[in-house]
């Protein structure tokens, strides 16, 4: 009931979520000579970096490790982002929110939202590079794309949600969420493959809604296959457990914002 | 005329606000250091209720740290009351930050697409009062400039105009009504009372009683976290003004008091040596009898601040050093620009004072003082019976009046006012 009252005002301030997208995103690369051209710039110049090193310097096994490393990475930074940049933005935004009355839901969702709408913006540098390197596109598989994505904005929300309200009560969260995500990330197969990891830890593995999620991106991308529908629906259930309950804990922390800020 | 329906229904709200001795948000402090979290409570409401029907403009008074302001931020649910309930109808708008989320970069048109955002329109909304709100800033020469070229004044009538533009069903105005020069300010109350007529709620908090009394049907006196008085604005504001008074009235007598104390030991030597050539124009006499000292008091005690309809009461004391067969002892009120209000003495009243003892004292008495608020100087004087002087004091010491009357000039004056309609404008 509560849940239905809160996505409707939401849905009336779409608007602000919309100007508030644009201004995060316009206003990244500010003043600097290239502009918003960055924003394909950034990812395209940190998969050459990736290339050089781990094809000349640190071999791997892995054909094409680069575009295998970056179908996971990319996904991976929107979750990042979201979780510590999200942390900070109701912080960011506190005079706003000291003196007029909007849904505050509205901060998480737009950060998380151009994290998001960034993600795009380097998938089209991936697609660039499949189609230099030659990768195989499977239609059925890019169909899938869409999907994955939901589940991972759903999960990613939920989790800006929760540390961003969190945040504002203890300030420190924020440095250490920085600490747990890059813990995370190691704890992920994105820079090796998940064959590595030993028999007996993998259930651990696949506790991480993390683990799915990057297996379905780099079916798509890199191996050209239809993903298996039961690996995204463990990332889904989870998302959804999480953003529910990060909407909850939002709401309830949501009432003293003003007194903590 | 207006649906006497209620928009805003308050119900029994408290509210606490904890306010920390040396307050830390970072966990290792809170952890570390338990004995700085200490805060003491504040209760800045202690359960307030009131109703606001549609259409109704409703001023909130009360002196600094009454509550007032938190009640608008409950009210625009930026913050939550601890107890109670807060019911609102309709769409509200809060006049409390002009110009939220405005970016310096941004062109005026872009800020204003942005800020109507943040009052929750949507684009297809804004697009419809886009002309309006323009209109209304008298900014379209610069609407494709950067916020940041603007003055301070083109920047608060354009977040004016957004803000009022918004189509709010409740209004909640906090002390902002000073934007822009005269003409736009005019502008702006010539807009709210349009927006009033329409059957908009309005709640205004200020310190400006002038702006209630004009502007307002009702007002809420809140002192202490608490309602004093809930009724028609005059009413209202009176009943503020003159519990202000009596404060003002209470705080001067305690700095008069701690004063005394301390000019009491220098007093004697001013008057006596220094600036001898200012004295004696205000001071002078052929010292054949002289004034001792003026008591100046009300009818309990010793005072220089007197209440419109007070009794105002001199006691000259004086003392002979020739002797004379009759002395005339004079007064005079002026104003601090020297205009005279009232000057008596004994002589215009038919007095006779013979001079038998060697000291003695005259008492002057004004009941029910007529003088409206204000500083004014009293001069004492004994002359004799041609009207040598023979010690006179211009400006003997000042004192101050406290008037709940509220006219301007120097007296109060009984009045009332009356109107006569006779016949209706079509």
């Amino acid at each position: 009931m509560l849940m239905i009252e809160m996505i409707k005002e939401v849905y009336a301030y779409r608007q602000m979520i919309f100007s508030l997208v644009r201004k995060e995103l316009r206003g990244r690369y500010k003043g600097s000579f290239f502009g918003f051209f960055w924003t394909f710039m950034n990812p395209l110049l940190q998969l050459i970096v990736y290339t050089v090193v781990f094809s000349v310097i640190l071999k791997s096994p892995v054909e094409k490790y680069y575009l295998y490393l970056f179908a996971a990475l990319v996904p991976w930074i929107f979750f990042s982002s979201s979780i510590t940049g999200g942390s900070s933005s109701v912080i960011a935004s506190k005079d706003m929110v000291k003196k007029i009355y909007f849904p505050r839901e509205v901060l998480p969702i737009s950060y998380v939202t151009s994290s998001f709408v960034n993600m795009l913006f380097c998938f089209i540098v991936i697609f660039f590079v499949m189609l230099v390197s030659r990768s195989k596109f499977n239609f059925m598989a890019l169909l899938c794309l869409p999907v994955v994505m939901i589940v991972q904005y759903i999960l990613c929300l939920g989790c800006a949600m929760l540390t961003s309200a969190l945040t504002v009560y203890f300030r420190d969260l924020e440095y250490i969420l920085g600490i747990i995500t890059m813990a995370w990330m190691y704890l992920t197969p994105i820079m090796y493959t998940i064959d590595i990891v030993p028999v007996s830890l993998r259930p651990i593995f696949n506790m991480n809604p993390m683990t799915p999620i990057v297996t379905v991106y780099r079916d798509i991308l890199y191996h050209g296959r239809v993903p298996k529908l039961g690996t995204l629906l463990f990332g889904f259930i989870l998302g959804v457990f999480v953003l529910v309950v990060g909407c909850c804990v939002f709401r309830k922390l949501q009432r003293h914002f003003v007194e903590e800020l | 005329m207006i649906n006497r329906e209620k928009v805003i229904e308050v119900k029994d709200i408290t509210k606490k606000f904890k306010v920390y001795y040396d307050k830390s948000s970072q966990l290792k402090e809170r952890i570390l250091f338990r004995s700085r979290n200490k805060y003491e409570e504040r209760l800045v409401l202690r359960g307030i209720s009131f109703d606001i029907m549609k259409g109704e403009a409703v001023g909130l008074i009360g002196n600094n740290g009454c509550g007032k302001s938190t009640t608008l931020k409950l009210l625009t649910k930026i913050m939550y009351p601890d107890s109670g309930t807060i019911k609102t109808k309709g769409r509200i708008s809060s006049l409390i930050e002009l110009g939220a989320g405005f970016h310096p970069d941004m062109s005026g048109r872009e800020n204003i697409y942005t800020n109507a955002a943040i009052f929750g329109l949507t684009k297809k909304e804004i697009d419809a009062r886009f002309d309006d709100i323009i209109a209304f800033s008298e900014l379209d020469a610069f609407l494709d400039n950067p916020i940041r070229t603007y003055s301070s004044g083109m920047y608060m009538r354009l977040a004016f105009s957004v803000a009022i533009n918004v189509d709010a069903d409740i209004l909640l105005i906090d002390e902002i009504l000073a934007v822009g020069d005269a003409n736009f300010q005019a502008k702006c109350f010539a807009k709210l009372r349009e927006m009033k007529a329409w059957g908009v709620t309005i709640v205004i908090v200020t310190h400006d009683t002038g702006t209630i009394e004009r502007f307002c049907d009702k007002a809420i006196w809140i002192s202490e976290g608490e309602i004093k008085v809930h009724g028609p604005a005059q009413i209202a504001v009176d009943e503020y003004l003159r519990f202000m008074n009596s404060k003002k009235l209470e705080s001067m007598l305690r700095k008069e008091q701690r004063e005394k104390i301390k000019m009491e030991p220098s007093e004697n030597i001013g008057r006596d040596d220094t600036a001898v050539s200012e004295q004696e124009s205000l001071h002078f006499g052929t010292k054949e009898v002289v004034i001792e000292k003026v008591i100046m008091r009300n009818r309990n005690k010793e005072t220089n601040i007197f209440e419109n309809g007070d009794n105002l009461i001199l006691d000259i004391h004086y003392k002979v050093n020739k002797q004379k067969d009759e002395i005339v002892v004079g007064m005079g009120f002026y104003t601090v620009d020297g205009v005279c209000i009232l000057g008596n003495n004994t002589q215009i009243d038919r007095m006779h004072i013979p001079v038998k003892q060697k000291t003695g004292k005259i008492k002057f008495e004004v009941s029910n003082l007529p003088l409206l608020e204000g500083q004014y100087s009293l001069n004492v004087s004994i002359v004799d019976q041609d009207g040598t002087p023979m010690d006179f004091y211009r400006e003997y010491c000042n004192f101050i009046v406290i008037s709940k009357d509220r006219s301007v000039g120097l007296v109060s004056i009984k009045h009332t006012w009356e109107v006569e309609e006779y016949e209706t404008i079509q």
